[in-house]
């Protein structure tokens, strides 16, 4: 779907110029670990969040005229290359392994873990992800044991386009749960 | 939406978070309200939380894409984590994460919600 515009552009030029302007709005992470600790003596329930955030490139100019601008047609429906999911699946299996294989679980050591391990997916995804795709890594890793969790996601998307790519991984004392969600826009 | 002289107009910008969060808490809340945790429902109680959120998004009928995800985790002894970064437009898109949880269970649900158009 484009956009109609008065001034027609190059197809290469236009998309050069689109993959520019969402580089320079750049990629925000907002990276918060959750943990639940047991109940101590007297009922209380401890819990703890810890959240780090960081913008890169932010860019104020482009957010003012962001609004006002429009964009020019590239006549371009589809990516052209789609997302390549058997890839993504071994960079997780290895990220995970690489940094996890010989971890026991330890709180500490485990939420530092979760942050540093979707940043590094993320990073590693982004690489050689192509342009005009959006990216969002989750990451859970808990201890094993005999409780029982259950993970589900349901998206809303285009699934000509869109894709999704998922590992576990288990240890001795802990497992961890990677996805990675890619979705394409205009 | 278009305007009468066929320009493409851009909806107010951005994902509201707080509605959202409202949301999904009252999803959660009617789901798994007073239930104890349960090996046979729980495949059942994840899928219709998600169902019924992205039900609700749907209806919003914005240029939006969305996705849905939770985890429901018996209480015990042992800890779990989870976190998850994200490389999209931080102008039009937005997440929501909800923790919600009763005596038996845990609960955590993300939200993901990235612009179409640019």
């Amino acid at each position: 779907m484009s956009l109609p515009l008065q001034v027609i552009l190059m197809p290469d030029i236009a998309e050069d110029r689109a993959t520019q302007s969402l580089k320079k709005r750049g990629s925000m992470s907002s990276l918060s670990s959750h943990e639940f600790r047991r109940k101590d003596l007297h009922g209380r329930t401890k819990d703890s969040m810890s959240t780090v955030s960081y913008m890169d490139e932010p860019s104020q100019r482009d957010d003012v005229s962001r609004l006002t601008v429009q964009m020019e047609n590239t006549y371009q429906l589809g990516p052209t290359k789609h997302f390549p999911v058997v890839t993504v699946n071994h960079i997780l299996k290895d990220v995970l392994t690489n940094y996890l294989q010989e971890e026991a679980y330890e709180p500490e050591l485990c939420r530092q873990m979760t942050k540093t391990i979707s940043e590094v997916i993320k990073a590693r995804v982004k690489d050689f992800i192509l342009p005009r795709y959006k990216l969002i890594v989750i990451i859970h890793i808990g201890q094993l044991s005999s409780q029982s969790i259950f993970i589900g996601s349901r998206c809303l998307w285009d699934p000509k386009n869109d894709a999704v790519s998922s590992y576990v991984f288990r240890n001795s004392s802990l497992f961890a749960v990677a996805n990675v969600y890619a979705v394409y826009f205009e | 939406r278009w305007h009468p002289i066929g320009i493409l107009v851009q909806d107010p910008v951005g994902f509201n978070a707080d509605e959202a969060h409202n949301i999904v808490k009252e999803c959660v809340d009617g789901v798994l309200g007073g239930e104890d945790c349960n090996q046979n429902n729980i495949n059942q109680w994840t899928a219709g939380i998600v169902e019924e959120f992205l039900t609700y998004l749907v209806k919003l009928v914005k240029a939006y894409k969305y996705i849905v995800t939770g985890a429901v985790i018996q209480r015990s002894a042992y800890g779990f984590h989870t976190a998850s970064s994200w490389f999209w437009d931080s102008t039009s898109d937005g997440t929501c994460t909800v923790r919600w949880e009763n005596r038996t269970m845990n609960c955590i649900v993300n939200v993901f919600a990235i612009a179409v158009v640019l």
